[in-house]
């Protein structure tokens, strides 16, 4: 198992390299140039570019780069020109995170108990109210389902605050709105997943075998259906705590995701760079994780992997 | 599965939730602020309304992005600029338009209006130390020096060397600023500037302690602990992404006359949101989406300064054609365009200068009125000027005549891009391709001159309009349209040397007009915000340049 971690490691550095790289060359490519405004003479865009060091070679750029990552560095933003990238991602990443890790509790359990309940009772009324939120999940985009929560909970009933991050209550709404999507799609899957063990031989081999209900349930049905589940987890769960665009400028959450899509925007090339290694290190993380659980719910990978 | 389990399962699942409650991020920042590190979010609960709860007048507003930078020479948005307005003070203080003393408690001018001598008043920072001349002239030279940087050094153009010292082309002491004491700072004009004095109550101009820009480089002004103010309020808190706190500033040297205890800016990034905030009482003063506004009858229009255009490249092509120029111009019927795009909320441009910037002593539209273009356009007019660049250009159908018309992938642009392309291919019959892109990539063609037509704007940087003109002299740097015509050249440098106030206004008009007339662009629209602000406060004023909110003097009742 040690091997094979080290293995996935090595692997893992590879690929973030390659990345740091691909984007690297990307965001330069992109339209645009960063120093664009109504009045930016050209003298002033050379001292811009002087001071961001863009006037240098872009090979010398690069490993300029790649050398102050090495020592933890991710530089300066280019729009918030008084705070650096990591920085940013340390104040913006502790509430995306969690958002996500509420969101991803609720629609994660609410999403498996839903698709077994359904999977369970196929054909009768629990089915078919699992089979509804399911499709609604997916369905409804998720600026749709933020405003017409804060509508209905914060403006219509004023039970819970429409916006801001700023304790338990405020928590609620976003967290339903950001998972509801994850919930629909968990739902789905294990349903489907279970409703095919249940008709699989060994079910009916053990209930004649006459081992109690619950047990069939726990042990055969749900620990075989839920591993489609678990692959498709690794990138949600990443994407979900790394913060979403949306829900934060919906709710006005400091998060991630808007740093992210804005930096893009604005192409401020740190700060796009930055986030990228930030987030393919959350995924390659998660996916990590993920098959280290397979090895715990499956044992076959397990000692395969001896 | 019976139904206790289902009801376990799902409260072990609520339990989860509210157990996460306890985790949250204790952020590094509240910790910086004093507050106990082991606030979590949910104990932390709302800094703000426990401010209000304890009776503090507090006025909140919201901003849709967070602010760049509070460092004062480099701020360069709006939003920016209101608060630098709050926090700092320059040598002057522009109240709508209006020169008021600042930390200079007078000045003299020289005849030639080329030296400006400034008295400074006994002040002192929000640590305790005076405020001195050294403060303005370091901040000053930190405007143009290209160590520094500023994406706004061209604001400096007036004094003497200005633009030199950027350009690398000398050093930044010789820069028109001198030292004579402690309190007395004299300031030498490359040009009788007579907006100079609005100039320096800008965020640029502000005075800034060479000590704290030295010790904190780049990290200066980046959170309240690493810059000093001068101003009615000062920096309380900044939590990136999320808000910034202002606290009124008992050293203001007129502290007695604002009445707020403080202000709170929350980011939020959905106009939509902002405004269910507002409803909730969360906000004071918010602006109401355009889209909505018929729902808001109270609510007050005001300026917010940008002025929208096309722009035209007059490089080559049917552009490079005056009299095409001018059936675009009459072609368009403005009123139209307004009732189309924005439902009629914005107001059609008449002319290409703001008619609200200062004029003289009365505004530019008031001392000089002018329609360029009639709003509902002038059918006959256009097809005149398009006959006549039609047989100039040898063409024989307007349909030949294709022009790309580029903007910027946003809902709204798209929407005013198919309403001008719809309507002036009705008109004139020639075919207006859209073309839509992002923003940073307009806005790098239009630098490169990539292009045939755009929309495009311009928020003035100072209440005056050379602002607008400046742009299009042959020589200018920010002329990105191949306009050239050595009469506007000739009027603008007129207007620069000139030191009497009305024959420079007179000379400006004619340039402006000179620029219609030449069919320069195509005005389109200025934009207009509505406001809806709390019955409870009272003195909150706007204007469109230098900062958009000004609650200096505003009151807050229990």
């Amino acid at each position: 198992m040690a091997k094979y971690i080290l293995k996935r490691l090595a692997v893992s550095i590879v690929t973030l390299f390659v990345l740091i790289t691909v984007v690297f060359v990307l965001v330069r490519v992109m339209p645009g140039d960063p120093f664009t405004g109504e009045k930016i003479t050209p003298e002033i865009k050379a001292n811009l570019e002087a001071y961001y060091g863009f006037d240098k070679p872009l090979p010398v750029q690069y490993f300029t780069y790649v050398g102050n990552l090495l020592k933890g560095e991710f530089g300066y933003s280019m729009k918030f020109m008084n705070r650096s990238v990591g920085d940013i991602i340390a104040l913006s990443f502790p509430y995306s995170f969690d958002l996500g890790m509420r969101a991803l509790t609720l629609s994660i359990s609410l999403g498996l108990i839903f698709g077994i309940l359904a999977a369970r009772n196929r054909g009768k009324k629990l089915d078919l109210f699992c089979v509804v939120v399911a499709i609604l999940g997916t369905s409804i985009p998720d600026f749709i389902m933020g405003a017409l929560l804060q509508y209905v909970f914060g403006i219509e009933w004023g039970l819970l605050p429409v916006a801001q991050y700023l304790g338990f209550q405020y928590t609620i709404l976003p967290s339903i709105a950001l998972g509801f999507y994850t919930l629909a799609m968990v739902s789905r899957m294990m349903r489907a997943s279970m409703l095919e063990v249940i008709s699989q031989d060994y079910i009916k081999t053990a209930k004649s075998d006459g081992i109690s209900n619950l047990r069939i349930v726990w042990r055969h049905q749900i620990r075989n259906a839920i591993m489609p589940v678990v692959t498709m987890l690794g990138p949600v769960v990443a994407a979900t705590l790394t913060g979403t665009f949306v829900i934060e400028s919906i709710f006005a959450i400091p998060g991630m995701g808007k740093y992210y899509v804005e930096s893009v925007q604005n192409l401020d090339y740190s700060l796009v760079l930055g986030m990228t290694v930030f987030f393919g290190s959350v995924m390659i993380f998660a996916n990590f994780l993920v098959d280290i659980l397979y090895g715990i719910i499956d044992p076959r990978i397990r000692l395969g992997g001896k | 599965m019976d139904k206790k389990r289902v009801m376990a399962l799902v409260l072990s699942t609520v339990m989860a939730l509210s157990g996460a409650a306890c985790s949250t991020p204790a952020s590094k920042e509240t910790a910086a602020a004093g507050t106990s590190s082991d606030s979590t979010v949910a104990s932390g609960k709302d800094d703000a309304t426990v401010d209000t709860a304890s009776g503090e007048k507090i006025f909140r507003y919201s901003i849709a992005a967070d602010v760049a930078t509070l460092d004062q020479q480099k701020m360069n948005e709006s939003v920016a600029a209101t608060i630098g307005y709050h926090i700092q003070e320059g040598l002057t203080r522009s109240i709508s338009g209006e020169v008021y003393p600042g930390i200079a408690e007078s000045w003299d001018v020289s005849e030639d209006g080329l030296t400006y001598t400034f008295h400074l008043r006994d002040a002192v920072w929000s640590d305790g130390k005076a405020i001195t001349a050294d403060d303005f002239a370091y901040g000053m030279k930190r405007i143009v020096d290209p160590e520094v940087a500023s994406a706004f050094a061209f604001i400096a153009k007036p004094l003497l060397n200005a633009t030199e010292i950027t350009a690398g082309e000398k050093n930044v002491d010789e820069l028109g600023v001198k030292v004579i004491d402690e309190k007395t700072l004299e300031c030498t004009l490359a040009f009788p500037a007579p907006y100079f004095l609005q100039l320096l109550s800008m965020s640029q101009f502000y005075a800034t302690r060479e000590d704290l820009a030295e010790q904190y480089g780049s990290d200066f002004a980046g959170s309240a602990d690493k810059n000093v103010y001068d101003g009615p309020f000062k920096l309380k808190e900044w939590k990136p992404n999320d808000r910034i706190i202002l606290e009124k500033n008992e050293n203001y040297w007129d502290a007695e006359n604002v009445k707020l205890d403080g202000a709170e800016i929350i980011v939020v990034a959905d106009e939509n949101t902002a405004l269910a905030m507002y409803e909730q009482g969360e906000l004071d003063y918010v602006d109401v989406p355009t889209d909505l506004i018929p729902n808001y009858p109270d609510a007050e229009f005001y300026y917010s300064g940008a002025c929208d255009f096309i722009k035209l490249n007059t490089g080559d092509g049917p552009l490079a054609n005056r009299n095409f120029r001018l059936a675009l111009n009459y072609g368009l019927n403005r009123n139209e365009f307004i009732n189309l795009s924005t439902n009629g909320y914005w107001t059609p441009a008449n002319r290409f200068v703001l008619g609200i910037v200062g004029g003289e002593s009365k505004t530019w539209e008031e001392e000089h009125p002018y329609t360029a273009f009639p709003l509902d356009g002038d059918q006959a007019k256009a097809q005149e000027y398009l006959q006549t660049a039609m047989s100039e250009l040898g063409v024989s159908a307007p349909s030949e005549i294709q022009i790309e018309l580029l903007t910027t992938d946003m809902e709204r642009t798209k929407k005013e891009a198919e309403v001008i392309q719809a309507l002036l291919q009705d008109s004139l019959g020639i075919v207006i391709n859209i073309s839509l892109v992002p923003r940073a990539d307009r806005l790098s063609r239009e630098e490169t001159g990539d292009y045939e037509m755009v929309i495009s704007g311009i928020l003035p940087d100072y209440p005056d309009p050379i602002s607008f003109l400046e742009s299009w002299e042959t020589t200018s740097p920010y002329n990105h349209t191949n306009y050239s015509n050595p009469e506007y050249d000739a009027l603008l440098e007129k207007a620069y040397a000139d030191g009497n106030a009305t024959t420079r206004f007179d000379t400006l008009f004619e340039a402006e007009k000179l620029f219609m007339e030449d069919g320069g662009l195509v005005p389109l629209q200025f934009r207009r915000n509505a406001k809806l602000v709390n019955t409870a406060v009272t003195g909150v004023t706007n204007y469109f340049c230098g900062y958009n909110i000004n609650f200096i003097h505003a009151d807050k009742a229990e």
